[in-house]
């Protein structure tokens, strides 16, 4: 008998559905394996020997040599927004902007580098993913900054 | 001997600095305010007693002014003498030392116009594909690859700026682009006496960014003469440029045609990362040879007395996401187990729950196992990287099996572009299986089945090197 349910979105954006048993047995795919801890973060997985992590809304697996992340979605979630808004590009990672090389108002075509970031000593260009008109600089030079973080909004040109 | 291990604040309490017998804070955690600093490592090192330093693999390990800055001080530098350091460090100099020993070169320059202007016009005249690089460098910083004229300017500022930010001088050298080449490396190393023997080569031509991330010895499908003319011109390198302790000869091997014809691209005046290959196909302990040398004895071995034997292959376990370009990662080590064995050797300077920063190279771990030959060196190395997870943080781990097991690799078909060959092939991973997502599923469940951390809700509090 199921005593919760999650549903797992995998990488590839597939989401799985999963019932828990209160017995260490888990429900997937029409499949039910039993689940049993072996140390912190080992598992054994009906036969298999997997570890697994977890960290606020994400799950991590090593299992046959392969990393799995998968996101934890409430049942009936819809999925998360992509960080940033629609012709904005964000930092890759946390990074260091080395400079700007557009300003609002400034056309640029796809490819053009916007930003230089620097991060364990590479520099990362931030290139333009379409033609476009830049409509603000939301980062600056020497600032740090996150994954997700907006460095140059967007706008397609024409629009 | 005891040790003194140097820290930055991001580093405070990291395996180098619990392992040491002491540890001195040195700066904050900008590598120029603290592992770059040299008075703040010269003051450390004197307040610590120390007689001797050893400069790693990164950092200042090839800056010909640290080394002068310990001698002043009065500390031995583990290392070559600060001007052989700054003459091969040179590539201009280094090549002329090299054509003058009879070792062959790769067509190339540094112009003597640095401007945008003078280094294009430099390039035109080598010819394109030219490879640009920084003149004091080395690790693939602010190296850029430019085919044709239209995309030189970009790259050119681009080199020169990763050039001024790692090494502090932004000078540009170029040269002729070979395509396609093997990255075989020797081993040297030189007493003060005046002796030179070479410890055979390293095959490190599986790269990404121009780094290396897998080695091994010896180089697969080397003829044995080109492997004699190599290590012999090797020698005869470290000899023309004084060398002493620890160093490589890099060359570029030609893969094309039968010849397998060789030039030299460079010395590394310090010990590499990948020295352990090295160490475990000779059965030498390369750190001990350098700290034997340094006190001023002589090698502890001589040439007749060293083979090769087995096969050793070195992988290294980047935070770094592959189907990213290779991006480097950062974030928390939720889960690090490291593999152990028969012929399995790791060399790490994380933890679990280490968090990993944005400060300095993405290196985790290296991998090294020995074994009778390639194929079961090769066979050992999936089975430890099998048994080496990493969670938490994006890691290459899942690409180096890739490449061990791709076929390519398998035959030893490896040139420096055999990742971009394969880069589709090596990134494939296969949909999630049952057992994956039921122990995604179980994971929170699953701890609290064991009973240690009953009454707890986040069984994550029960593993080491969290309190802070």
């Amino acid at each position: 008998m199921a005593d919760s349910t999650l549903i797992l979105r995998g990488q590839d954006g597939v989401e799985h559905d999963i019932a828990i048993g209160a017995d260490g047995s888990v429900s997937v795919a029409g499949r039910t394996i039993t689940v049993r801890a072996l140390r912190a973060g080992e598992l054994r997985a009906g036969d298999a020997v997997v570890w697994a992590a977890a960290d606020d809304r994400t799950r991590w697996v090593f299992f046959n040599g392969q990393v799995y992340v998968f996101a934890v979605e409430r049942p009936g979630a819809r999925p998360r927004r992509g960080s940033g808004h629609a012709g904005s590009l964000a930092a890759p990672m946390p990074a260091t902007v080395v400079k700007t090389l557009v300003s609002p108002g400034d056309r640029v075509r796809a490819g053009d580098v916007l930003v230089l970031l620097e991060a364990m000593k590479m520099e990362l260009p931030v290139r333009a993913a379409a033609d476009g008109v830049v409509q603000a600089v939301r980062c600056r030079a020497g600032e740090l900054v996150q994954p997700g973080q907006d460095l140059i909004e967007m706008a397609a040109e024409g629009a | 001997m005891e040790s003194v291990a140097v820290y930055s604040d991001a580093d405070a309490t990291a395996r180098h600095v619990l392992m040491a017998d002491q540890a001195r804070r040195i700066g904050p955690a900008p590598a120029a305010e603290s592992y770059l600093n040299i008075p703040a490592l010269i003051a450390a090192a004197s307040a610590a007693g120390a007689d001797a330093v050893h400069p790693g693999y990164g950092f200042l390990s090839e800056r010909a002014e640290f080394a002068r800055a310990c001698e002043q001080a009065g500390l031995t530098f583990i290392g070559p003498p600060a001007d052989v350091i700054e003459r091969m460090g040179s590539k201009i100099a280094a090549r002329a030392l090299m054509v003058g020993a009879g070792v062959p070169v790769v067509p190339g320059a540094t112009p003597s116009d640095q401007s945008d202007d003078g280094v294009v016009d430099a390039a035109r005249t080598i010819g394109y594909p030219v490879l640009v690089k920084a003149s004091a460098g080395g690790g693939g910083k602010g190296m850029r690859v430019v085919r044709d004229e239209a995309g030189s300017r970009e790259a050119i500022g681009a080199a020169r700026r990763e050039a001024l930010a790692a090494f502090g001088d932004g000078t540009l050298y170029l040269e002729r682009l070979i395509e396609r080449p093997r990255h075989v490396e020797v081993q040297v190393f030189a007493d003060g006496a005046g002796r030179v023997a070479h410890l055979f080569e390293r095959e490190c031509s599986v790269q990404r960014r121009h780094q290396k991330i897998i080695e091994e010895s010896p180089a697969p499908g080397l003829p044995p003469a080109v492997r004699q003319r190599m290590c012999e011109a090797a020698v005869a390198a470290a000899r023309a440029a004084g060398y002493r302790n620890a160093g490589t000869i890099e060359f570029l091997v030609e893969s094309a045609g039968g010849g397998a014809q060789f030039y030299f691209l460079e010395m590394n005046t310090r010990l590499q990362v990948e020295h352990a290959v090295t160490e475990a196909v000779t059965g030498t302990d390369l750190v001990r040879a350098q700290l034997d040398v340094a006190a001023g004895k002589p090698l502890p071995w001589s040439e007749g007395t060293l083979v090769q034997r087995g096969h050793a292959i070195e992988c290294r376990v980047y935070a770094e996401d592959p189907a990213a370009g290779f991006l480097p990662q950062a974030g928390r080590l939720l889960l690090y187990r490291e593999p152990g064995g028969p012929g399995v050797r790791v060399d790490s300077g994380v933890v679990e729950g280490d968090d990993i920063g944005v400060h300095y190279d993405p290196l985790l771990a290296k991998l090294i196992v020995h074994a009778e030959t390639r194929d079961h060196a090769r066979a050992r190395a999936v089975a430890a990287l099998r048994s080496f997870p990493v969670l938490g943080i994006r890691t290459n781990v899942p690409f180096l099996i890739a490449v061990l097991e791709h076929e390519a690799f398998a035959a030893g078909k490896v040139h420096t572009g055999f990742i971009e060959r394969h880069l589709e092939e090596l990134l494939h991973v296969p949909a999630a299986p049952a057992e994956a997502l039921a122990a995604a599923a179980a994971i929170t469940n699953a701890s609290r089945m064991t009973g240690r951390d009953a009454g707890r809700p986040d069984p994550w509090e029960q593993l080491g090197g969290w309190g802070r």
